[in-house]
């Protein structure tokens, strides 16, 4: 379609306000953290920000009218390129539609808009004594529309689960403009099973299938109490074992976190008062519940601990806990600051290995790093297999860009080959497409003609999950 | 791409993975919304124009400047990008290749090197407040026939009709009782012109503590404003001429009561001079005898306050310039504490930037007044008398924000209360 035509009609049907089309706008819009994204420049043809259902119906008549590619975005921190337009097109930008819809706590459950981010949506709720469990790293800025479209995780994942476990339902502009909900037009069931469960398929789906504009979802009563427990460990593998013994022991923390030798410095670093001695590993016990509960299972864990550990710290000042769990929760961008004159990368980035696998999956990660001369920094979500790795490189270096690409690779290669998955709750984007087939076989079939099912002009976010060509 | 002011654009450019932490943080964003306006979408431009993918440009330039540098993003960001710093560096860049208006250079060039023209055009402004005029504009809405950053810079201005500072103030002053200190005491623009009594405030504290002050003439200004606009060269004259003056007799210290000159001394000066030369050194030691002045009283001197005991609820608002740029956020309220009678109450979010940053709330009045927005509901929710900051565009931002809201608090440094209680 023309170019010229597709930015007049935008502004026509939206206002100039709502428009960002100049070649600088838009090339703000070409990347998210992935390094994929920022090694190939996908512009968008136009960037349309909406905060109605009514427009973003509009804007989809118009695209699926006129054959335009749609890319839904949320903050752009997405560490897979999902949110960028690689075959042109619009960027429709829902960071700015924040609304909560409403706040019902009586049954525990939020209504909201897809641009409200997790931090500010568990601070609304705090008053009410409810949150919405899911913790990713990027809680700060992440939007809940992308958490939902990424089925996103993070660090309390090995209690409550990801995002879908709580998605009630959705309300999905579908490609060709319609309005959808899922889940029960007036529904405000916890549970429901009547019909094809359609929510859980647009969680995860990457903005393939239409574009979110409305999220229930369930919440929790907030614990009591809460103690966060630092491990510390001179053998990387002694960790790994720690954590299976806890679990054996019948206790599930609300969160089990790692930092290796370089994620200790990087956190360190970041934030000096952190001061965790630099060893092979620290691992993040976090207990919440009642006060009693928290204590036992607090001692229990400590005493699982100390069999291996160099020293326990277990810390149930608000303070000192809100600053060891914010000392890993960043960890993923702190860790460019590994080495002076490097940066970190996101790729290869978060591959899930069956928890029984982890201490061999660590040695072996190791291994890969000292294999192409690339330190990785690990760190992540120990609890449930999901592994987090910081490829330290220099990427105006191209002979470290190529042997950066065979870390990432080799490492996607051993989730496959010991039965893990290259992703645990980053998704898919355009930078992990490539393993889709290999990783699911006739199931990604499946999911195509769901996919041509429901958008079979494939207008909405080409080349995700899917490589491009696959029509 | 080059600039004066030192940068290795290329190695922290690197730094940034775009993970957009400083979406979170950043105070216009919130307003913005779009990625341009966030600082990882500046960067990113910036990141361009560096490896000369696009050219300097009026967009591109209206996107650099369109930043408060109050630091919040660089704190906040874990990769430790310095991205107030490669904005200035970028903006230097900018305006050494392109055209600049000509009013800015008037100003910038003009009336903030030359204390003499500055004095006459404050007159001048004072005047016009004397007899009526700015009264008659603001009553009948006139104003809003004026150009529109005519018309803001308007709509802010506060009381100059006093009289300078530098003008009530010896140029020495002896320590009452016993000397401990000899400082000297950089009187800057904005409170020598426009809050007056904060220097003559900061003069008798002082020397209540125990300083002989010496309120140093011949000094011109700091420079900040010059380098938020790219003027580095500029900078650096302001700069040399300041560092010759300042160092010349051996002061223990250096004073400023302006959280934007103290940053100016201690975090850029040394920034614009070569390694290794004369001025670098010098810059340098001045950065280290350079103190804001509750930084001071607190570290040095001890404060002694009065004995007139002031009954009033009080909260601070952090500058930008103090906080994130010179870590000092525990000495003011330790001012304000050491005051007899004194309620102190903290305010939310004390160190989200209000939206001044200089010329910002004039040059994008709109956008600075939503930031500003947010600050006003936060200090009011205090129910405090005084709104106290170290900073004299905050409190002119501060004060124009709780007039509009209709409060009665008054924005003050924390040196003017604590000079009450000396009082008889």
């Amino acid at each position: 379609m023309d170019k010229v035509k597709l930015v007049n009609d935008m502004v026509k049907m939206f206002g100039a306000e709502k428009v960002l089309q100049s070649e600088l706008e838009r090339y703000t819009y070409t990347y998210d953290s992935s390094f994929a994204s920022q090694q190939n420049e996908y512009y968008p043809d136009v960037v349309v920000r909406l905060e109605s259902t009514s427009d973003v119906s509009k804007l989809m008549k118009y695209a699926w009218d006129n054959n335009v590619p749609v890319t839904p975005r949320g903050a752009g921190s997405g560490q897979t390129g999902g949110s960028v337009a690689m075959t042109g097109g619009i960027v429709l930008d829902l960071s700015g539609w924040k609304d909560i819809v409403e706040i019902d706590d009586a049954n525990m459950q939020v209504v909201v808009r897809p641009g409200i981010v997790h931090a500010e949506l568990n601070a609304a709720l705090s008053p009410y004594g409810l949150f919405f469990p899911p913790d990713p790293g990027s809680s700060a800025m992440a939007t809940v529309g992308g958490m939902v479209s990424n089925n996103a995780s993070g660090l309390r994942a090995v209690k409550y689960g990801a995002t879908f476990q709580y998605v009630l339902g959705v309300e999905v502009v579908l490609p060709n403009g319609d309005v959808m909900k899922t889940g029960g037009l007036k529904s405000k069931a916890l549970k429901s099973v009547s019909g094809i469960d359609l929510t859980r398929i647009y969680c995860g789906a990457e903005g393939t299938l239409g574009v979110i504009t409305e999220i229930r979802l369930k919440l929790l009563p907030k614990p009591q109490s809460r103690g966060i427990m630092l491990a510390l460990f001179e053998k990387l593998e002694d960790s790994a074992l720690t954590v299976l013994d806890v679990f054996k022991a019948g206790i599930i923390p609300s969160g089990i976190e790692i930092l290796d030798d370089g994620g200790i410095r990087c956190a360190n670093m970041f934030k000096p008062d952190l001061n965790i001695p630099e060893v092979e590993a620290a691992i993040f016990f976090e207990i919440n519940g009642t006060k009693p509960a928290v204590e036992e299972e607090g001692a229990q864990v400590k005493a699982i601990a100390e069999k291996r550990a160099k020293s326990v710290e277990w810390a149930t000042d608000a303070d000192r806990m809100a600053k060891l769990w914010q000392g890993r929760a960043v960890i993923g961008a702190a860790s460019a600051r590994f080495k002076e004159g490097k940066t970190r990368i996101f790729a290869g980035e978060d591959v899930c290995f069956p928890i029984s696998k982890v201490p061999e999956a660590l040695k072996r990660i190791k291994a890969i790093s000292k294999e192409f001369d690339i330190p990785v920094v690990i760190y992540g979500h120990i609890g449930d297999g999901n592994m987090h790795t910081a490829p330290i490189m220099d990427p105006l270096i191209p002979d470290e860009v190529t042997r950066t690409h065979k870390v990432a690779e080799a490492i996607h290669r051993l989730a496959l080959e010991i039965g893990g998955s290259t992703t645990g709750e980053h998704g898919v984007g355009f930078a992990r497409a490539a393993y889709m087939e290999e990783e699911h076989g006739k199931a990604l079939d499946v999911m195509w003609a769901i996919k041509k099912a429901i958008d079979p002009k494939n207008i909405m976010n080409p080349g995700k999950i899917w490589k491009l060509g696959r029509e | 791409m080059q600039s004066t002011y030192k940068m290795n654009f290329t190695e922290e450019l690197k730094k940034c993975v775009k993970c957009g932490t400083c979406r979170a943080h950043c105070p216009l964003f919130v307003e913005i919304k779009g990625e341009p306006g966030s600082p990882r979408g500046r960067l990113a431009l910036i990141k361009q124009l560096h490896e000369g993918k696009i050219q300097p440009s009026k967009e591109l330039a209206e996107i650099v400047y369109t930043c408060l540098l109050c630091k919040t993003c660089a704190v906040e960001c874990p990769s430790g990008v310095i991205s107030d710093e490669i904005i200035l560096a970028s903006r230097n860049y900018l305006n050494e290749v392109m055209d600049q208006p000509f009013i800015k250079g008037a100003i910038l060039k003009g009336f903030l090197t030359r204390p003499g023209m500055l004095y006459a055009c404050m007159t001048l402004a004072g005047l016009y407040q004397k007899v009526g005029l700015h009264s008659l504009l603001t009553k009948t809405k006139l104003y809003n026939l004026l150009p529109e950053k005519l018309n803001a810079a308007t709509k802010i201005m506060p009381d100059v009709s006093k009289k300078p500072a530098r003008s009530r103030i010896p140029t020495v002053t002896p320590a009452k009782g016993e000397k401990k200190f000899k400082v000297a005491y950089f009187i800057g623009c904005a409170t020598n012109h426009i809050y007056p009594d904060v220097p003559v405030s900061g003069v008798e504290v002082l020397s209540q503590n125990g300083c002989e002050v010496v309120a140093v003439e011949g000094v011109k200004c700091c420079g900040m404003p010059h380098m938020a606009y790219g003027e580095t060269d500029t900078a650096k004259e302001l700069a040399k001429h300041n560092m010759e003056i300042l160092l010349k007799d051996n002061y223990d210290a250096v004073i400023c009561d302006c959280a934007s000159c103290s940053s100016t001394f201690k975090e850029m000066y040394p920034h614009i001079f070569a390694e290794g030369t004369k001025e670098q050194e010098m810059a340098k030691t001045l950065a280290a005898k350079t103190f804001d002045i509750s930084k001071f009283l607190v570290a040095k001197t001890g404060i002694k306050a009065g004995k007139k005991e002031q009954k009033i609820k009080v909260t601070y608002h952090d500058p930008c310039h103090l906080k994130r740029a010179q870590k000092v956020f525990k000495e003011p309220r330790e001012v304000l504490k050491s005051i007899p009678g004194v309620e102190f109450v903290e305010m939310k979010n004390a160190d989200r930037c209000c939206g001044s940053a200089g010329s910002f709330t004039v040059m994008h009045h709109d956008l600075s007044m939503k930031v500003l927005d947010k600050k006003i509901k936060g200090a009011q929710a205090t129910k405090a008398d005084f709104l106290a900051t170290s900073c004299p565009t905050c409190t002119m931002q501060l004060s124009y924000g709780l007039k509009q809201a209709g409060s009665n608090a008054k924005v003050v440094h924390p040196v003017q209360l604590l000079a009450e209680t000396y009082k008889d």
